[in-house]
């Protein structure tokens, strides 16, 4: 009802017609506000997933991976500085996931060499003991 | 003006409504055959996100161990499925779910590794306790076995009257082994000296020297010629039970090394005898 009397004031001031479009252009406008903030949260998330990463020397076992999330993050800062906020928070988001995910895989690594190693070790002393008891005969 | 015109547009619409009901149907139905067709799709990505989900989800023993990333994948591929127009958001979102699902993947196989190693652990601490085990029960086997040669060994030393000297295990065949002035053995001979064949068989080892001694009755010559050939005589029945000539030495001391009188017979007959000395 309200936007109606309104509609109906502009259309006093204004000429027919050119209502509507002053009404799409200010909607629009408002959409385009609340993407020009920039992804703080989503990029200082991934920033701060990177560090932990280096620090468990995550590179180490799954560098290809945590490559990929490097320069997506890379390219998420560029698009801020584009200001294409909405690919910006994309890029960010894909950077963590990145990063999550080759921090799993350098685990997955880490595990099938000590479990690899274990079972060499079992190896080792079986071959030792059948070594030893053919020598008893 | 313009709700005016609203009302009048609904009030045709009515009035079409009550006019033509076949035709309304037909357009419905038409309608729906379009929606049909163009039934929006899932992105492919979604799709093979989707199925590598259900292939960890499959796996019991895989999926117990991730069921927060597995909720987390789930929802990630639940959003990159829904259908849309928007490529960037769609791609974006099939992205996350790809990961998502990597991610799952991977920290399921590393709770897998990470269980095995209960197992791994007991499997060495076995294979080192059988290994010690063994090493023990050779160990005493090794020891136990020793004792017993020992022992045995000792018996037979026993059984053979042998005496512990400087030189070695002296046993004293007595004369009774041989005729008077004979070096041929007789069948007394044969008990004692099979049971040094015997000794000798079961020590590899171990050689022996063969000492002819005889009385001072005859002449010295002679008695260095007699006490060499029952030397010889035992020598020889030694090697007929296989013991290697290299093992035997065979001397003749002749009479100089009595071990009694020569004045009586007693004495005599004690001096008159063969000494085999077994080296140690």
């Amino acid at each position: 009802m309200t936007t109606l009397t309104h509609s109906q004031k502009v259309t006093n001031r204004l000429k027919p017609g050119t209502s509507l479009i002053t009404l799409l252009a200010g909607f629009l406008f408002l959409t385009a506000c609340t993407a020009t903030l920039p992804p703080t949260k989503e990029i200082s998330a991934a920033e701060q997933s990177m560090i932990d990463a280096e620090q468990a020397r995550v590179a180490q076992y799954a560098l290809p991976e945590l490559q990929e999330a490097r320069s997506k993050l890379a390219e998420a800062r560029t698009a801020v500085l584009n200001e294409e906020m909405e690919k910006a928070k994309r890029l960010a988001l894909e950077a963590s996931a990145g990063i999550k995910f080759a921090t799993a895989k350098a685990e997955l690594v880490k595990a099938e060499a000590v479990n690899s190693d274990m079972k060499k070790n079992i190896r080792v002393l079986k071959e030792e003991m059948q070594r030893t008891s053919g020598e008893q005969q | 003006m313009k709700l005016s015109t609203h009302v009048n547009m609904k009030t045709q619409k009515k009035r079409g409504l009550y006019l033509s009901k076949p035709l309304i149907m037909a357009l419905s139905s038409a309608l729906l055959l379009a929606a049909c067709a163009n039934a929006p799709k899932s992105p492919d990505g979604a799709v093979a996100a989707r199925n590598r989900l259900v292939q960890l989800q499959n796996d019991p023993a895989l999926a117990s161990r991730v069921s927060v990333a597995i909720r987390e994948a789930d929802n990630a591929v639940t959003a990159a499925e829904v259908p849309m127009k928007d490529k960037a958001k769609s791609d974006h979102l099939v992205f996350i779910a790809t990961r998502e699902v990597d991610i799952a993947w991977a920290q399921a196989k590393t709770r897998q590794l990470e269980a095995q190693r209960a197992g791994l652990n007991e499997r060495r601490d076995n294979e080192r306790l059988e290994s010690r085990t063994r090493e023990a029960d050779r160990a005493t086997y090794a020891a136990a076995q020793a004792r017993t040669e020992v022992e045995e060994a000792r018996r037979e030393i026993d059984e053979l009257n042998a005496k512990e000297t400087e030189r070695g295990l002296v046993v004293t065949l007595g004369d009774m082994l041989f005729e008077t002035g004979n070096a041929q053995l007789t069948g007394n001979a044969f008990t004692n000296l099979e049971k040094l064949s015997s000794f000798l068989n079961k020590y590899p080892q171990r050689a022996l020297v063969i000492e002819g001694h005889t009385d001072s009755v005859g002449s010295e010559s002679s008695n260095q010629l007699l006490s060499q050939r029952r030397a010889d005589s035992v020598r020889q029945y030694l090697l007929q039970q296989g013991i290697a000539s290299t093992r035997l030495t065979a001397f003749g001391k002749g009479e100089s090394y009595p071990v009694a009188s020569n004045d009586s017979t007693s004495g005599r007959a004690l001096n008159r005898r063969v000494e085999v000395i077994i080296s140690k």
